[in-house]
């Protein structure tokens, strides 16, 4: 379960960055996830809260922010989205330039999976 | 009355992996270690190739064996007579940097030229992870479908080579390889694909010509 693993590992660095800085409860975490990436939002949120019951992240907000995908085309030096089509699995499009249908691009963005901030509460003593 | 602090982590969990990929990388490089990594699906034929190509490259070759739970492929792999680490990722679908770091001291490095990474079987997730090693070959059968490529582009997108194999199948379950190759190839454009059947041993050389030639960049 490749969802797992990963939650494991923002699970991981997230309480060991409250820890850090003396949280006693995380109120919010916001991530991004890359639209490449080979990761379901949906069963990330739901390994995470496996993960975090019995922390002090167990009751935080958690916010997924997708990232689109960016590509550069080698031939004609477009920069941009890409198009998807119905028709065929959304990755494919990775492949090809919107523009000049040129398929030597690059992948710029969409394969991030980043932990972006937290927001945690610390006691006055510590804060 | 608590105080709350927002904090930036700004941690990728992905580049974590391809730091520790690099120290791999840094680690065959020290060792004049050519690593490959060999992905594809459960069935395409991975530990077949690997015996075939410890039978016929001159190369001294080390074999990591990712599996998720058993030992077979590590036990064929051992019957060859080459050095082999079984390694069990237990429940992930995909081996990491971090896990071949650990794999490596039981790996004779000082005594191979060639060290193929034997991944797990899946198209899927290990796309996103890179192990550090100087090629990465996938390995799909003509009896998967022929529309296996155009279903898993990310893994092609970063792939050095790739081979269709099972050929001589292809008539018996009414799949088009040439089609595959040329599904890799919009995917991919540079990339060098290979026909192959481990059974007729069509393709084989070429494979091993391949690798020669990377070995050699």
């Amino acid at each position: 379960m490749h969802e797992l693993s990963m939650a494991n590992s923002m699970v991981e660095a997230i309480l060991d960055t409250a820890k850090k800085n003396d949280a006693i409860k995380i109120n919010e975490a916001v991530f991004e996830v890359g639209e490449l990436t080979m990761l379901n939002p949906e069963q990330l949120r739901f390994m995470m809260d496996v993960l975090r019951e019995g922390t002090i992240f167990e009751d935080a907000k958690i916010i997924i922010n997708m990232i689109p995908t960016k590509i550069e085309c080698e031939s004609c030096g477009f920069t941009g989205s890409i198009e998807t089509d119905e028709n065929t699995d959304h990755l494919m499009t990775v492949a090809t330039c919107p523009e000049c249908k040129n398929t030597r691009v690059h992948i710029l963005q969409g394969q991030e999976c980043n932990i972006k901030t937290i927001k945690i509460e610390k006691d006055d003593e510590n804060a | 009355m608590h105080n709350v602090a927002s904090i930036e982590i700004e941690q990728d969990i992905i580049q974590a992996n391809d730091k520790l990929a690099y120290d791999n990388r840094t680690k065959f490089d020290e060792k004049g270690v050519f690593a490959v990594d060999l992905v594809g699906a459960v069935g395409s034929g991975k530990t077949s190739l690997l015996e075939k190509l410890i039978d016929e490259m001159d190369d001294d070759i080390g074999v990591i064996a990712g599996d998720i739970l058993s030992k077979f492929d590590a036990k064929r792999i051992e019957d060859k007579n080459v050095p082999v680490k079984g390694l069990n990722t237990g429940k992930e679908c995909h081996l990491d940097a971090h896990l071949i770091e650990h794999a490596l001291p039981d790996v004779p490095l000082d005594d191979i030229s060639i060290l193929f990474i034997e991944n797990v079987g899946n198209l899927i997730c290990p796309a996103d992870f890179n192990l550090g090693a100087h090629v990465r070959t996938v390995i799909i059968s003509v009896t998967e479908g022929d529309d296996t490529a155009e279903k898993h582009p990310m893994i092609f997108k970063g792939a050095d080579m790739a081979i269709v194999n099972k050929v001589d199948l292809a008539d018996a379950v009414g799949a088009d390889a040439d089609k595959m190759v040329k599904d890799i190839k919009t995917i991919n454009p540079d990339i060098p694909v290979v026909k192959c059947s481990l059974k007729t041993g069509e393709g084989v050389q070429e494979i091993i010509d391949l690798y020669k030639k990377f070995q050699e960049q």
